[in-house]
């Protein structure tokens, strides 16, 4: 499908309350166009939670369920075994949460339905910190970034550790489909929600979703810093399909000062930490690449 | 036809499940409820019982799975004990208020610290006000006719509350009686197909649950829900004399009285310890003594009324605790004496069986002489008497 | 007892102001509390802070139902919320605004003052923080506390939080905001139409709250219906779109957060009444046909 081709239809509607200039709210939106109406969708405490369902408000205009923070993996496994007792297995479950519910205190609900292999679509967007609390660290924060409990002090300033490798995590469970997106590209964020919705067994999509509250940057970035994210090689763009690796687009290696200038999160780094993070993201692309080549 | 088999706690509770027509059981194993998983899995493979089974990889999913699943639309079972609970317990209020009548075996069990795995009702009395439904079970073949009976209120609309079927580990769990099992047939005329009580997560019928509830519309939500618990009182007796009728089994709705009407003291007790009891009361009638017992089985919604009348009645009351509210009793006492509240007669509370010490029939027989002790002198000796605690006073 | 409402948006921090504000009566030697209205508001929604003072124990932690002064952050907000809700006799408004205070209709006669909080704040701090600069105004224009106590005030709630430097340039703003204030009378014509909420009783809420479609007095609730949302009053910059120069590359149909750009056959088209004015449309455009405009 080329974006020209997606569906006018909203089945999450305008009038939602996230910030403005919010990446979510962008890839949900959107991913909903692809996914469609014979989709259910759960998603646990977070950000999407609040601006996408405060009673009697709803945006969504699919059956939307929440039950708590951790559990995400577990309820979209209630779901998909239910709708297999109800013959309804054409119906697409979606489990969508952020980084703190997929990577932090999800994870371990999450690596249970992925090893049982459970019938969903697991969608982590990815915004790099706990949003929805008012910015506080997650295991998805890069190195370096400001948060609310990694300020910026007289002994200590940033996030000390390097951000989870959860997409190479989950290919370890060696599930049909692992991918990355971004909201910022869109022909390969399409691409993968098409190919996610006609596969079957678990799928698990990570967005990259810029937070201009949270990385303190203009709210009018938000897709440019996304696409900086993957120039930079800070966030890389690749799928997993049945155990085969392949990169969707190798970054220019655009230097990492680019990217991080934009957003007040890391306004404080020193040249030694900011050469810290640009040794971490060079790395971490070669790795990425050379295991895209031995899983071809 | 009515078939007896000698079989476990642990059996009778799968098979009940087996019976109405689970079809999604998510479960973890834990001492001493493992069982009940392996024998659902069984049923399960061996073409007997139609259900998803979901090896979950903690109780925390399996309350998840449950929830979800009671929420799209199909009937649902589960089981654990003591720390399983425990690690459930942010999902068990999740269930109630959704109002979801998903069914649970719990195979009671001492919390931690120390760790063991016997005995005790302390897993279960942190879950008093989670909105669940619970029932206490003195035998096997209660604990399968409950399960059969915790659909029929938990999903009866004046309800919609989730329901624990609770039965004492090992005593129940993994000791053999004879119990009449229930023939699919005659299971289904009891139980009827599942048709759910409120919205559910339907692609054709879009529905949201679970949805961020601001002030504005919290204490509406849970007077409902406080309402159904008040309301469940009325269904499970009329569901317990509904299986009366159609199997000749009458469990008593929210109590079992046993030789109460003439009473001069009366013991109230919660699970085994009840049977136990039981052969105590029968031994001291006997000896023309004036006792009468009082099976609680019901812990949530509590038989205030019930209990209330029958203390009217007699001159003292003592109540047996497997558990404690550490500095202030056992819970059960505690909430007795709230529902005694401004009646003249001594109440005595003796904690015992705790992390599975014996609760012996010398034991039960001390506990009687006390009441009747303070019936005579219109005085309890002492509040609250631990039994058989090696260096506290009798 | 004082009691003061504060209407901002979420991020524009009327709750650092409210904060402020009872650290300055406390300077003052005076018992203060302050509090947001607790809610899970995002950037850019209306939020509510509340501040009381008074010389001896404020022992009610109840909400603000009857304010003696009123604090508007946002003069967009007049048109969304009846922002003299419950004010009390007597009482004072304050609007961050350019106008002068007659020429402010809240609904009601009323005192009035006004202050060009946005201005001062680009003056003194070089961002749009108007959260200090208004407290400066609310000192002239009610006389609740001293000036001198509203810059302590500014200096240990913002300090804290920011640093002593932006703490200093906070109460600075407010000094020049004092100045600036111009305090006056209007007379309320419009009739403000509060919007009606759907507050069903026991016998009507769904069971366990679920979210089911239904057509309430007040709207529809239910999947979808946050529809009934307009949240096109959160933008301070919106888009001015160019038909001409538009290759209708659907590139700004995708990026919008919010869905209020839409598609028709040889244009795009913007919904004024849910923009929030983010303005990635603008800066994502490749033929530069979208500006953001004021």
């Amino acid at each position: 499908m080329k974006l020209k081709e997606l569906p006018d239809e909203e089945l999450f509607t305008r009038g939602h309350t996230a910030c403005a200039g919010c990446g979510a709210a962008t890839a949900v939106r959107n991913l909903m166009k692809i996914l469609g109406k014979n989709t259910m969708v759960v998603n646990p405490a977070c950000c999407l939670l609040i601006f996408g369902a405060t009673y009697p408000y709803l945006a969504w205009k699919v059956p939307f369920h929440h039950v708590a923070f951790e559990n995400t993996a577990a309820c979209a496994t209630g779901m998909t075994r239910a709708l297999r007792v109800r013959g309804k297995e054409d119906t697409l479950v979606m489990g969508i949460a952020g980084d703190g519910g997929t990577a932090d205190i999800g994870i371990q609900a999450l690596s249970g339905a992925a090893e049982r292999n459970e019938d969903m679509l697991y969608v982590m967007y990815d915004n790099e910190a706990y949003m929805n609390t008012g910015i506080q660290r997650s295991g998805s924060t890069p190195f370096g970034a400001w948060t609310t409990t990694t300020p910026v002090g007289k002994v200590k300033a940033g996030k000390a550790d390097f951000k989870k490798d959860m997409p190479l995590i989950m290919m370890a469970h060696n599930v049909p489909y692992v991918a990355t997106a971004s909201v910022g590209n869109i022909q390969d964020f399409i691409n993968k929600f098409e190919k996610a919705k006609k596969m079957k067994g678990f799928r698990y999509i990570q967005i990259f979703t810029p937070c201009p509250t949270g990385w303190r940057h203009d709210t009018a970035k938000t897709i440019e810093i996304a696409k900086l994210a993957v120039e930079t090689g800070m966030w890389t763009l690749y799928e997993c399909e049945n155990g085969k690796v392949k990169i969707n687009r190798k970054p220019k290696m655009t230097p990492i000062s680019e990217y991080l200038k934009l957003q007040g999160r890391f306004r404080h780094m020193k040249e030694d930490d900011i050469k810290k993070l640009q040794d971490w993201v060079t790395r971490k692309w070669e790795a990425d690449e050379k295991y895209a080549q031995c899983r071809q | 036809m009515v078939v007896s088999k000698i079989c476990t706690g642990n059996y009778a509770a799968a098979y009940g499940s087996m019976r109405s027509r689970a079809r999604t059981v998510a479960a973890y194993p834990i001492t001493p409820q493992t069982f009940i998983v392996e024998h659902i899995s069984e049923f399960i493979n061996n073409g007997e019982m139609d259900c998803e089974y979901i090896e979950v990889e903690s109780e925390h999913s399996a309350m998840s799975a449950c929830v979800s699943a009671s929420a799209s639309g199909v009937r649902t079972f589960t089981a654990t004990s003591s720390q399983g609970l425990a690690l459930m317990h942010e999902i068990l209020p999740i269930a109630s208020g959704m109002r979801l009548p998903v069914v649970m075996a719990v195979v009671n069990r001492a919390i931690a610290a120390p760790i063991n795995i016997w005995v005790e009702h302390n897993d279960i009395m942190p879950e008093r006000d989670s909105g669940w439904i619970q029932v206490f079970c003195d035998n096997n073949q209660e604990v399968q006719d409950m399960v059969l009976q915790a659909y029929r209120i938990a999903e009866d609309k004046r309800v919609s509350l989730p329901m624990a079927v609770c039965l004492d580990a090992f005593i129940l769990s993994h000791t053999v009686e004879p119990v009449h099992l229930i023939d699919q047939d005659a299971a289904d005329k009891f139980v009827p197909q599942y048709k759910p009580t409120g919205p559910i997560l339907d692609p054709d019928d879009v529905a949201a649950v679970g949805v961020f509830t601001p002030p504005d519309y919290m204490m509406e939500c849970r007077w409902q829900t406080d309402k159904a618990m008040r309301d469940a009182v009325a269904v499970i007796k009329e569901v317990n004399d509904t299986f009366a009728k159609q199997f000749g089994r009458d469990h008593g709705g929210m109590i079992d009285p046993y030789l109460v009407d003439d009473a001069e003291v009366v013991l109230i007790t919660m699970g085994t310890a009840s049977s136990t009891a039981h052969e105590v009361v029968d031994d001291l009638r006997a000896e023309g003594k004036k006792v009468g017992l009082v099976k609680l089985r019901f812990w949530r919604p509590y038989p205030t009324d019930d209990l209330r009348k029958i203390a009217e009645k007699v001159k003292a009351v003592g109540v047996f605790d497997r558990a404690v509210s550490y500095g202030v009793g056992g819970p059960s006492f505690v909430e007795f004496k709230s529902a005694a509240f401004g009646l003249n007669l001594p109440v005595m509370n003796f904690i015992g069986g705790l992390g599975g010490r014996d609760v012996s029939l010398q034991d039960v027989r001390f506990m009687y002489e006390q009441l009747l002790e303070a019936a005579k002198t219109g005085k309890a000796k002492r509040d609250i008497t631990w039994i058989g605690t090696r260096g506290v006073e009798q | 007892m004082y009691e003061v409402r504060f209407h901002g948006r979420g991020g524009q921090g009327a709750v650092m102001a409210a904060q402020a504000l009872a650290s300055a009566a406390h300077a003052e030697g005076g018992y203060a509390t302050a509090f947001p209205f607790f809610g899970a508001e995002r950037r850019g929604a209306p939020v509510l802070a509340f501040t009381r003072i008074d010389e001896k124990r404020i022992y009610r932690k109840t909400q603000v139902y009857e304010p003696d002064f009123v604090v508007v952050l946002d003069e967009g907000l007049l048109e969304s919320v009846n922002v003299v809700e419950g004010l009390k006799k007597g009482g004072v408004v304050l609007v961050n605004s350019t106008r002068k205070p007659e020429e402010i209709d809240v609904g009601i006669d009323t005192k009035l003052a006004t202050v060009d909080a946005t201005s001062v704040a680009l003056e003194v701090l070089k961002q749009p923080a108007t959260n200090s600069s208004i407290l400066g105004a609310l000192a002239k224009a009610t006389g609740l506390v001293k000036i001198e106590s509203i810059e302590m005030g500014i200096m240990q709630v913002f300090g804290d939080r920011l640093g002593p430097k932006i703490g200093e340039k906070n109460a600075r703003a407010a000094r020049v905001a004092f100045e600036r204030t111009v305090v006056g009378e209007s007379h309320g014509k419009r009739v403000l139409k509060t919007a009606e909420k759907w507050l069903p009783d026991v016998n009507n809420l769904p069971m366990g709250v679920a979210g089911v479609a239904m057509k309430t007095t007040a709207g529809a609730v239910g999947p979808g219906s946050f529809l009934e949302n307009k949240t096109g009053s959160w933008k301070v910059f919106k888009p001015e779109y160019d038909e001409e120069k538009c290759t209708m590359c659907n590139f700004c149909w995708f990026y919008c957060p919010e869905g209020c750009i839409y598609r028709k056959d040889d244009r795009m088209e913007f919904d004024m009444d849910y923009c929030k004015g983010c303005g990635i449309c603008a800066n994502e455009c490749p033929a530069e046909a979208i500006n953001m405009v004021r």
